[in-house]
């Protein structure tokens, strides 16, 4: 257990580290940057496989979600949504709302490239909730109640801000990049295997326990993290004046998204060079 | 107990002693004073430092008089001159820092002194020349050079040369601009003496000494696809004595050794360096402390030496598969890495230098450490850069780290140490027992004890 803690704290260590390198003199530093990610990919590998062990909770009320999942995976193949979902990632500054959820969108692609895991589970969510409306909707619910869970919570969190926005923003996509579509592509279909069934539990156990996983399981730490980044970014961008110590689920969300566009710099920054 | 032979020869151990420091006495640190690079010239008479603001001050070394050889030959202020300005990247909106990374000088050749200097992105070639003797009696103007009214001219004098105050003087010969952009770690004088090179994070281009506006591009890494980005170039250098050769280490703790006769474009290496990870020692931060964070030919070209974050290297160049030795800087820091993870200070970049007859090699650490590593004797030492010792001729006592358990007295624990003091850059006299180290904002200069 104290693995677990330990490389969850190194994951907010990390992710704070790849925010502030943004706002450094001088420019993204490469070489810093790119130690902060492999450490922050160990970390990562470290608390998941931790998780694992621990993490067969409710066998019943998982078998269901993950029934549901299974069907939502079956329904939108990685490879069309994902392409789908690729956006250009050097126009961060959008500030306008309508669009600034389609960037968030678009950040949560960038995001899952920079964490190679994170990549493919996410996107495996994102594209379970992608296109039709009924099914978004429900996996929606469920995802949401994932903001509060400590693993990956930033990409997550955000990613269930994003489904439960109107579906006309799933619409409305621009033409990807070609090459980062298929890196994506690659991606996830690679680490398809190996991340369902995490996801799979992850919402099983949200589910079962929303009001009490969000206390029990440690998440204010990650989520305080979240909404700190988020509102001192936002500040930035947007002029969004999100509160950085609410609790609230709500701006803990609109933070959390506002977190992607911190993790977002990274990427950024990489295909920006 | 003590490191450091004469150069040339004898075995007697030396003892370090205080000689000078330069810098301001507060504590109250500038940024713009934070030093950042420290290199001596060829013969070790002027000693440049370059700091976060972009200034280059070089230091003369006194002639000695030879009639007291008890006195010590100390280091002036010689120069002073504003390198790099910072800039703004418009297409970016990026700030270009104007922090000077690495000088490195250029063999003389004549009377003036080159040296090349650089920051993340532009490297400049600069002239430093003196002026002690001015032209007087021109026809046409008066001595403050206004000109004079052509009806008064009656005579004409031919103008002399007269002696005046020496001036020295640093004008930029070169602007070796857009060439990288990636951040430059490392500049390296070819020993053709025509070319250099400069390196990024993942390109080294070769550039000519007269030719700015273009270089060629000889290793480059960068991937097609830069989510696929696993190392970078952290730091080159060219072989003493082999114009075709140079290294390159990386983020990976490997080296590559290139030969350019080999191919127009390096990637290709001739030789790889890498030592095996000893898995026992395998933790979150064994990737970062495996970057080699400096790599310096012996003057001999026969070895070089890395620098990663707890130890130095030394490689034999015939033999790739493992470092001929290897020498603990701070071995009790690896157990804290997780505290210097949190604190940056584990991505600090120290460098290290091989004295004039390769057989003691230094390097820095923290609470103003540094560490002599004697390789013939294969003894080490801790001394110690601090106002304390700043008696002239006080000799350096050497410093222990209580890595745990019972202190014994004149230990200092781990715990106590502070890593914001660090010393990151350090030089050492090509021919002489003469040391500059650097610590936050002060340069200190130590020599052999003469007796």
């Amino acid at each position: 257990m104290e693995y677990k803690v330990e490389a969850h704290r190194i994951m907010s260590i990390s992710l704070g580290k790849i925010y502030n390198s943004r706002v450094q003199r001088g420019g993204i530093k490469l070489h810093k940057n790119l130690l902060v990610s492999l450490v922050l990919r160990s970390a990562r590998q470290v608390y998941l496989s931790d998780y694992y062990s621990g993490a067969c909770l409710n066998a019943a009320q998982s078998e269901r979600e993950w029934d549901i999942t299974d069907t939502e995976r079956e329904k939108f193949p990685p490879s069309t949504t994902e392409c789908d979902r690729v956006e250009s990632s050097e126009e961060p500054q959008k500030n306008e709302r309508p669009e600034k959820e389609r960037e968030y969108r678009e950040n949560d692609d960038e995001v899952k490239s920079d964490q190679a895991d994170c990549t493919s589970t996410l996107q495996q969510e994102q594209n379970q909730n992608s296109s039709q409306d009924s099914v978004a909707k429900v996996s929606s619910e469920t995802l949401q109640e994932t903001i509060n869970e400590p693993k990956e919570s930033p990409s997550d969190s955000a990613l269930a801000e994003l489904d439960s926005t109107p579906e006309a923003n799933g619409e409305s996509h621009q033409p990807p990049k070609t090459h980062v579509c298929s890196n994506r592509k690659r991606s996830a279909e690679e680490s398809e295997s190996g991340d369902s069934p995490q996801k799979k539990t992850k919402v099983a156990s949200s589910n079962a326990k929303e009001g009490e996983e969000a206390e029990e399981m440690d998440t204010s730490n990650v989520s305080n993290l979240i909404t700190i980044f988020g509102s001192s970014f936002s500040g930035l961008l947007s002029k969004d004046g999100a509160k950085p110590e609410s609790e609230a689920e709500d701006s803990g969300q609109i933070c959390c998204d506002q977190m992607l566009k911190n993790l977002n710099p990274w990427s950024t920054a990489i295909v920006a060079f | 107990m003590c490191g450091g032979l004469r150069a040339g020869g004898g075995g007697n151990d030396v003892q370090w002693c205080f000689s000078q420091v330069k810098g301001a006495i507060d504590d109250d640190v500038a940024e713009a004073d934070i030093i950042s690079t420290v290199e001596f010239n060829h013969s070790g008479e002027l000693l440049a430092t370059g700091d976060k603001g972009g200034r280059v001050v070089i230091f003369q070394q006194e002639t000695e008089n030879k009639s007291q050889p008890q006195c010590r030959s100390e280091y002036n202020v010689y120069s002073t001159f504003q390198s790099h300005e910072p800039e703004f990247d418009y297409l970016k909106s990026l700030e270009i820092e104007e922090k000077i990374n690495k000088i490195r000088w250029l063999p003389q050749k004549n009377a003036a002194q080159f040296l090349l200097s650089t920051n993340d992105k532009t490297i400049k070639l600069w002239k430093i020349s003196e002026r002690d003797k001015r032209p007087e009696g021109y026809n046409l103007k008066e001595e403050d050079g206004r000109y004079r009214d052509a009806a008064t001219i009656t005579t004409l004098r031919v103008p002399v040369f007269r002696p005046m105050d020496l001036m020295v003087e640093a004008s930029p010969r070169r602007v070796f601009a857009n060439g990288h952009t990636y951040h430059i770690n490392s500049i390296s004088v070819n020993s053709d003496n025509e070319t250099y090179l400069s390196a990024d994070d993942l390109r080294i281009n070769l550039w000519h000494l007269e030719i700015t506006d273009r270089s060629f591009n000889v290793v480059d890494i960068k991937p097609a696809n830069m989510e696929e980005l696993t190392e970078v170039i952290t730091a080159a250098e060219f072989h003493p004595h082999q114009c075709n050769t140079f290294v390159y280490s990386s983020s990976k703790g490997t080296i590559r050794l290139c030969d350019m006769r080999a191919s127009a474009l390096c990637d290709k290496h001739s030789k790889l360096f890498e030592e095996p990870e000893d898995p026992s020692n395998r933790s979150f931060f064994s990737e970062i402390i495996s970057s080699i964070s400096d790599v310096k030919f012996s003057h001999n070209g026969r070895y070089m030496m890395t620098r990663d974050y707890l130890s130095v290297k030394i490689w034999d160049l015939n033999m790739e598969n493992r470092p001929v030795e290897t020498y603990q800087v701070h071995e009790y820091l690896r157990s804290k890495l997780c505290s210097l993870y949190e604190n940056d200070c584990i991505f600090d970049k120290f460098e290290c230098c091989w004295n004039g007859n390769d057989s003691v090699v230094m390097t820095g650490s923290y609470n103003n450490f540094f560490r002599m590593l004697d390789r013939s004797q294969r003894r080490d030492v801790t001394l110690e850069a601090s106002r304390e010792s700043c008696k002239p001729r006080q000799v350096l006592k050497p410093r222990r780290v209580c890595a745990g358990g019972k202190r014994k007295k004149d230990e200092i624990s781990v715990d106590s140490l502070d890593f914001n003091k660090k010393i990151l850059h350090t030089a050492w006299h090509p021919q002489e027992n003469i040391i500059a180290v650097a610590t936050t904002n002060n340069l200190y200069i130590f020599q052999e004890k003469v007796n």
